[in-house]
């Protein structure tokens, strides 16, 4: 009787087992093959964030399309922050709200030709987009083909940094294919050096060379991309093997990586603590000075942030290169008054493990100074609307200054002025609306760049902002991986050139 | 929908493999038990499992992180992460199965020595019935009584195995719901809860079957003697040494100064002016540890307690409480710390109640679990005949045989409790930093392990010298007054493992 149970299980188990095979992710963990016929070995990239809305271009996904060279713009940022060409190998303004775009000769990975008709639509459908991409915020374009070759773009209100506003990841260009339902599909139909060929959900995604690539062929055959949300996880994939290339390691995990193994780069985010001008305890100047006065930045990029993060400077840090040539002392600050044991909330999010302990550290300094200081820490998604609505006197948070169109100003609209989306210190100031106001209007790079840091100078006189670090980030590279870029805006990190 | 069938298709095999190895934890814990009570020598039995009480009290992040750390990076023998092959099912099964095995495994043990002070294996022994085959049906006694428990942690596990999940990079249905419930995308936290609540509904239907029948004929005969004898539980000074050792602890904490952040001294090993060495923020632990004591133990007393007299009480109406307990327990921590802050507000209650309010259901399981033995039990069914009222059964007879063994499962629950309020931390309910609540102090420590392991042993070493405390306290079953006889034989091997009949 025993052996036909037993003959029974094993049956059952045999049975079972295809079943059970099917229950774990497929490939990833495999990718070590050398190479194939076309030459070049694939890359295995551990990437933080994981697709969130189905890799539709217009939403936060949009980075990870263009880190991962998939998508493409009519224009790129260089390294000096202006815009440098891509799909477009030139473009010239014809008057205050048009400019035009020259296209160059490139096709789409389902074959198609890059046409002026394609462009434009393309264009027409971010535009027409809901919700809005992040770069096109208060603006409304149209864009039209011009001859063979161009692509004439209006915008209702002049706006001199549209060429920079076109480098952003969300208005990347896509065959007309990938327009049909309601959310622009990214899959074999964009312009870049890698093709997206398969997408497990918020697991994994496969890539693979696009041979037709105008910038010439890449060099690695695919890219197999992992994304994995836990820092520690992520760093662990890199140490044991299991990926080439692993983004956005956590400083607390740095340590465990070799010297060749972890790569700096300054970016232009910036942790800052911004206070609520407009309601609590923050609302008097005075307090503002004082707690300004009271905080020592340097124990943050030193300790908290162990070495990798330079010391706030201002509201740009040192990967936007200009800014610290340009910049000026702050404008009609207040007289610090004695805090006198006011008691202040400050805010933060655990979504990048830093922040809770600088806000820690923040308090102790802020008490040393006379502050009774409460904190209240939560997951990002629970707080952002307590601290826009003004909840807290304080807010502890990272920001990439350049992110959503490259362009310098963008942010001190959106952060600082009184109508601005993202006004977390809840600042009202004319000055400060009649600095941005007026950089703005500027075309000329060097003027706008000029005016933006007038313009940063107000808003630090307000005290409303005390610039904490600038932080650097860590990626990890496996010791036999070539060619990876670093790139301050952290829009690219795969490119062409990298190869294992 | 499609991600949620593959979310669960992947928690459940993590689940089944976390069984067979708690089921392996829990056949380690009691094997001296059954060893001894082949042989007829459970007198000789001394100790209370300290081991498995230590074990269980481990929070599964910290296994998880160590395991990864050491096995996974540092040895490289199994994949320290992903989710491509049976290797990597060995870790994350660990993880979870340790601490839950131990768990059972304690369950177990109390319940061993009745069931060889019984009749039957007296029997079995003089009647010359092997050592294996007694042991084996020792086993078989007990473990209808812990089949409730059974399947509320097949249930708790598959959906609530996110920490695990995330150390492991595993696209289990813990991760799913959670990040669905954060990112309020309702379609998938609707199928992934649903999918819980089936799945909940089918492990208690499977786990009340197999009670059935394992004991149903006795059962419905009323044909069972109890499994719970009065103890006699003699004065013991292993508490007494705990527990001055935790005090000494506290004590020695409470005069430093918790909060001094000191960044130049950060992550400093253990010396004489840091005994426990210093956290991230060259804060010391041992201050921490020591302030945190307090807030830490009070509040998890206080729902322990709450969750005892609930889950006695309801487990005294199963006909109310099964369902309940199903589906409460179906619902992932996450979800039910959002859906009570939904009802009851952002306040300093909220946390406790929410954690009040899911700690009850494996006391309830238990108690019912129990009871139904207990009324099936021939003294019974002879106070009855005596014509002892309703009342009176349940205040001398019932409650007496149940309470005891629930309480002390209550007791070794204890430091999950402490670690379960700071679970709900992220959600801004709970100790905010930086508050030396125990939970908050493994929680902020935890991506530190491998570079200051002191910053999260010391205070895991805390909640575990806790549990042992709870668990020697109690006090452990020491039964049999029987002689041995001289008609034992030699056991082959006495370890069962407990899931093989299940």
């Amino acid at each position: 009787m025993r052996s036909v149970v037993s003959r029974r299980r094993l049956l059952a188990g045999l049975l079972l087992a295809p079943l059970l095979t099917g229950c774990f992710a497929s490939g990833g963990g495999d990718g070590t093959s050398e190479g194939d016929a076309a030459g070049g070995s694939r890359l295995r990239v551990a990437l933080a964030f994981p697709p969130a809305e189905n890799l539709s271009p217009y939403g936060a996904d949009a980075t990870l399309l263009s880190r991962l060279g998939v998508t493409e713009g009519l224009t790129a940022l260089d390294a000096n922050g202006s815009a440098a060409p891509a799909l477009a190998t030139s473009w010239t303004r014809e008057n205050d709200r048009t400019w035009m775009f020259t296209l160059r000769e490139a096709a789409f990975q389902d074959g198609e030709k890059v046409t002026p008709d394609a462009v434009a639509s393309a264009l027409t459908h971010a535009a027409e987009a809901d919700p809005e991409p992040a770069a096109l915020s208060g603006v409304t374009l149209e864009a039209a083909k011009e001859g063979s070759d161009k692509v004439r773009v209006t915008t209702d209100a002049p706006d001199p940094a549209l060429p920079l506003r076109l480098t952003s990841p969300g208005l990347a260009i896509l065959s007309p294919k990938a327009y049909g339902d309601a959310r622009p599909d990214p899959v074999g139909t964009a312009t870049g050096p890698f093709e997206l060929t398969e997408v497990n959900g918020a697991t994994a995604a496969t890539l693979d060379r696009f041979d037709d690539y105008w910038g010439g062929r890449a060099q690695a055959a695919g890219i197999d991309a992992r994304f994995i949300a836990d820092g520690t996880a992520r760093t662990n994939a890199l140490r044991t093997g299991q990926v080439d290339i692993a983004e956005a390691v956590p400083v607390s995990q740095a340590a465990s990586l070799d010297q060749e193994t972890r790569k700096e780069t300054a970016t232009t985010r910036t942790t800052s603590l911004l206070l609520n001008t407009k309601s609590g305890a923050f609302e008097d100047a005075g307090l503002r000075a004082a707690a300004r006065e009271a905080i020592d930045t340097s124990v943050f990029a030193e300790d908290v942030y162990e070495g990798v993060a330079d010391p706030g400077a201002g509201i740009y840090g040192p990967a936007v290169t200009w800014a610290a040539d340009l910049r000026t002392a702050p404008t009609g600050r207040a007289e610090a008054t004695d805090p006198d044991g006011t008691t202040v909330t400050i805010a933060t999010y655990d979504n990048r493990p830093e922040l809770p302990e600088v806000a820690q550290v923040l308090q102790q300094q802020l008490e040393r100074a006379g502050f009774t200081v409460k904190l209240e820490v939560r997951e990002y998604s629970r707080l952002e609307s307590d601290a826009l609505a003004g909840k807290f006197d304080a807010f502890v948070g990272a920001r990439n200054t350049l992110l959503d169109t490259g362009d310098p100003v963008s942010i001190l609209a959106s952060d600082y002025t009184c109508d601005g989306a993202y006004n977390l210190a809840l600042l009202c100031d004319k000055d400060v609306d009649r600095a941005v106001e007026e950089a703005e209007g500027l075309a000329d790079t060097d003027k706008r760049r000029r005016a933006a840091m007038a313009a940063e100078a107000a808003v630090l006189g307000t005290d409303a902002v005390v610039p904490l670090v600038h932080q650097r980030i860590i990626t990890g590279v496996g010791t036999d991986v070539q060619g990876v870029i670093l790139d301050p805006y952290e829009r690219t990190l795969v490119g062409t050139g990298t190869r294992r | 929908m499609p991600a949620v069938v593959q979310a669960l298709g992947v928690s459940l095999m993590l689940m089944a493999a976390a069984l067979v190895v708690a089921a392996g934890t829990a056949a380690a814990v009691c094997a001296r038990t059954l060893r001894l009570g082949v042989r007829r020598r459970l007198h000789q039995r001394r100790g209370a499992g300290g081991t498995a009480a230590v074990l269980a009290a481990l929070p599964e992040f910290l296994l998880a992180s160590v395991l990864a750390a050491v096995v996974g990076v540092h040895l490289g023998w199994l994949p320290a992460l992903g989710w491509y092959g049976p290797q990597y099912l060995v870790l994350p099964a660990l993880a979870l199965g340790l601490p839950a095995g131990a768990l059972l495994g304690r369950l177990l043990d109390d319940m061993l020595p009745a069931a060889f002070a019984e009749d039957w294996a007296l029997a079995a022994a003089a009647r010359g019935i092997g050592g294996r085959e007694v042991a084996r049906m020792a086993v078989r006694r007990c473990v209808p009584g812990l089949l409730p428990n059974i399947g509320l942690f097949v249930t708790g596990l598959t959906g609530g195995a996110v920490a695990v999940e995330q150390i492991f990079d595993i696209p289990g249905l813990g991760r799913t719901t959670l990040q669905a419930a954060v990112a309020q995308d309702l379609p998938v936290l609707q199928a992934g809860t649903l999918a819980l609540v089936l799945l909940a509904a089918v492990a208690g239907s499977l786990a009340r079957l197999a009670g059935r029948l394992l004991i149903g004929p006795a059962l419905r005969d009323s044909a069972l003697p109890s499994l719970h004898r009065p103890e006699r539980s003699g004065p013991r000074t292993a508490p007494l040494v705990y527990a001055a050792l935790l005090l000494a602890v506290v004590v020695l904490g409470l005069v430093r100064d918790p909060l001094a952040v000191d960044t130049g001294a950060r992550l400093r090993a253990p010396s004489p002016a840091h005994p426990f060495g210093t956290d991230s923020l060259g804060r010391d632990v041992l201050a921490r540890i020591g302030h945190g004591a307090f807030g830490t133990l009070t509040l998890a007393l206080a729902i322990s307690a709450a969750a005892l007299v609930a889950g006695v009480l309801l487990g005294l109406l199963p006909r109310l409480s099964e369902p309940l307990a199903d589906t409460v327990n179906a619902v992932p921590p996450v979800l039910a710390g959002l859906l009570v802050a939904g009802v009851a507000g952002s306040g300093a209650a909220t946390p406790a109640l929410a954690v009040a309010a899911v700690a009850w259901v494996p006391l309830a399981a238990h108690t019912s679990a129990l009871l139904a033995q207990e009324r099936a039990a021939v003294h019974i069914t002879a106070t009855k005949g005596l014509g002892a009222s309703r009342l009176y059964l349940l205040r001398h007879e019932l409650l007496p045989a149940v309470v005891p063994p629930v309480a002390r499962h209550a007791l070794l629950r204890l430091p999950s409790v402490a670690l379960a309020l700071t679970a709900l931390g992220f959600l801004g309910l709970g100790t905010q930093p930086p508050d030396p609540e125990w939970g908050l102090l493994l929680a902020e420590n935890q991506p530190y392990v491998e570079r200051a392991p002191w910053a999260v042993l010391a205070p895991a070493a805390v909640l575990a010298l806790l549990g042992l405390l709870a668990v020697t306290a109690a006090g452990g079953v020491r039964l049999p007054r029987r002689q041995p006889t001289a008609a034992v034989r030699e056991p082959e091997s006495a370890v069962v493992p407990v899931g093989e009949r299940v």
